[in-house]
């Protein structure tokens, strides 16, 4: 059984966004969420890294231990999907998740919050697959297309790899064999020739 | 002592305001009939169908992984 994973290269990764603003406009994502961001180290400075981040679809997922209502389940194919109509949006898996990945809608004026809402690595949620609930509730569901999350496959350098973690593994393991270096000379020492304490 | 008013109210034919009711009955009726058509769409996968395994290694998957491996 295959195990889904996401994998930045962050060698490659050129801070373009371009992968949030797909994700955002594929599954009519609402204003003040991004289920995906990007992350830049030492911006500005030389060796800056930029990292795309989104739920990690962890094997133990903290935000499930956490949920007070168990909405969180796993999926035979490891991704890690919630159930909205049982989330009553307290926030305890926001607080739980290392990543930041669970995300509330403004509901109100008032600071209370939505249910949450989290990358579902296109895989929509509980409703029947293609559904239109699906859609209106958890986003398209792209992998019952017989696709990758739009996020990697449309990413313009290739930097971020969706996918059974062993072929995308063995992907990026070619990629770091064809560069040469050890694991922490990669990209930067090509291009300046020089070793660059990060 | 009755009023002109009371006598009037007596003479109203009643029987007009079952239309009122007949479009009400018939307005719920097609509420319900609509409701219907919608649950099923709108309905819950099994638990089993929740958990189950969404990924297949398509073309367009096998395409996706070919074109990542330079």
């Amino acid at each position: 059984m295959a195990r889904l994973k996401f994998l930045c290269d962050a060698d490659r990764c050129i801070e373009c966004n371009a992968c949030v603003t797909a994700c955002k406009n594929e599954h009519e994502v609402p204003w003040g969420i991004n289920r995906r961001r990007v992350v830049t180290l030492n911006d500005g400075k030389p060796g800056e890294r930029s990292v795309s981040m989104a739920c990690m679809h962890c094997t133990d997922a903290p935000c499930a231990s956490v949920c007070p209502v168990s909405c969180f389940y796993t999926t035979a194919d490891a991704v890690v999907l919630h159930n909205k109509d049982l989330c009553i949006g307290c926030g305890y898996c926001f607080y739980a998740c290392p990543f930041g990945a669970p995300q509330y809608p403004k509901t109100s004026n008032f600071g209370s919050r939505g249910k949450m809402d989290k990358c579902t690595y296109c895989a929509g949620g509980p409703e029947e697959d293609g559904s239109q609930a699906e859609l209106d509730k958890y986003g398209r569901n792209r992998l019952a297309e017989g696709k990758l999350p739009l996020c990697a496959e449309m990413c313009s350098t290739k930097a971020l790899l969706a996918g059974d973690s062993d072929i995308i593994a063995q992907i990026y393991k070619e990629r770091v064999a064809k560069r040469g270096y050890g694991s922490g000379a990669w990209g930067w020492q090509v291009a300046y020739k020089e070793t660059i304490a990060i | 002592m009755s009023t002109k008013k009371e006598q009037a109210v007596e003479t109203v034919d009643r029987s007009r305001r079952g239309f009122l009711r007949a479009g009400l009955v018939g307005a719920s009726a097609a509420a319900a009939a609509t409701g219907a058509a919608v649950a099923p769409a709108a309905a819950a996968e099994s638990e089993a169908d929740q958990k189950k395994a969404r990924y297949k290694e398509t073309d367009h998957v096998k395409k996706y992984y070919q074109t990542n491996r330079y």
